[in-house]
């Protein structure tokens, strides 16, 4: 497989070059490569590499490599699902608020369920889970929704039909319900790590007023089952 | 005997200008007889609604089951794979731009039209 040549790929991207050179925006020339974060890439041998791993490298020799965003990590800790969290509970670009009332809560959660375990007696003790990352993630799973509901117009009257849902938008509507129920059906004066633990521990256990958002939702999608052939993909 | 001069009306009315060629023009053309440069949306009564059975067979269990998804576990997945599926042939029907039905979609002729425009004046 010939690179491109060399001359073309220099003309094409003398052509697209900018009057201001981005260093840290989101639009780059396309010959910048994307960052490589995890350490483990880096400290392979060279003989374990395949052939597309090996011509990789080589291609990042010569080219120029994006500047790493800030939520990019190579840490062990990170985990997209809960920055991705974090990034929604975030208000005018406090991350850092956002941030620490994210590991209050994984806080909150590992606390409560430690009280549990101490509590249980000794054949219910492998039952109880006390890894708030695990407890989150199951949380959000169980929250998310299987089929939504879409406005689509025929005849002049909209009909709600039901539609199938792509991953990110199941994600996305599990943590918005669960964060609006936070935000807006508890008392003023919680704190938002004690309601959130509150809620992911109830949405883990199949219970809670997230799991019932999902039940009528899906329930008004099976009224609606025959406006199903209104959809055209 | 010189050849005789009639007046013109004379000659006019024996070709016989008035009867047919001196004429209202019949066609009056409000815009320039030229092809525009895009064609008329045509609505392609395409598709159906993909993963029906799927879905309704995973509503049956739901009813059974008071919407709990753990006895659904089978259907629901099997909705999933059925939904994958009908994305990717949606995802690869889009790039042959549909050449089987015998048409361009209206959208693909208008951006090709728009590369090639008609010439309506020559500078």
């Amino acid at each position: 497989m010939a690179a491109p040549s060399a001359a073309g790929l220099g003309r094409r991207l003398r052509a697209w070059l900018p009057r201001i050179m981005p260093v840290r925006w989101s639009r780059y020339n396309p010959s910048y490569l994307e960052p490589e974060a995890k350490k483990e890439s880096y400290q392979k041998p060279l003989e374990e590499l395949t052939e597309e791993e090996r011509e990789h490298m080589e291609l990042k020799a010569v080219r120029p490599i994006k500047a790493a965003p800030p939520s990019l990590s190579s840490s062990v800790f990170s985990d997209p699902m809960i920055s991705k969290f974090t990034n929604m509970m975030m208000k005018s670009g406090n991350k850092v608020l956002a941030r620490s009332l994210m590991s209050q809560t994984l806080e909150a959660i590992k606390r409560k369920q430690l009280e549990k375990y101490h509590k249980a007696p000794e054949n219910e003790k492998e039952t109880i889970e006390c890894n708030p990352y695990v407890i989150f993630h199951q949380a959000l799973k169980n929250c998310q929704p299987i089929i939504g509901l879409s406005n689509i117009t025929k005849g002049g009257k909209t009909y709600q039909v039901p539609i199938p849902l792509t991953d990110n938008r199941k994600r996305f509507l599990a943590m918005k319900w669960l964060i609006a129920e936070c935000r807006e059906n508890k008392h003023r004066r919680t704190l938002m790590p004690e309601k959130l633990s509150q809620e992911l521990l109830l949405a883990f256990n199949n219970e809670g007023p997230v799991i019932k958002k999902k039940h009528v939702l899906h329930k008004m999608a099976e009224a609606n089952r025959a406006y199903a052939h209104f959809r055209w993909w | 005997m010189a050849a005789p001069a009639y007046p013109a009306w004379v000659t006019r009315w024996v070709s016989g200008q008035w009867r047919n060629k001196k004429r209202p023009p019949t066609l009056r053309p409000t815009r320039t007889l030229a092809l525009a440069d895009r064609v008329a949306n045509r609505r392609e009564q395409s598709t159906e609604a993909t993963c029906i059975t799927e879905m309704s067979v995973m509503m049956a269990c739901w009813k059974q089951n008071d919407f709990n998804d753990t006895p659904c576990a089978e259907e629901i997945r099997m909705f999933y794979d059925c939904v994958a599926k009908a994305e990717k042939e949606r995802k690869k029907q889009n790039e042959d731009t549909v050449l089987s039905r015998g048409n361009l979609p209206s959208s693909k002729v208008n951006k090709l039209l728009k590369r090639f425009p008609q010439i309506t004046r020559y500078v």
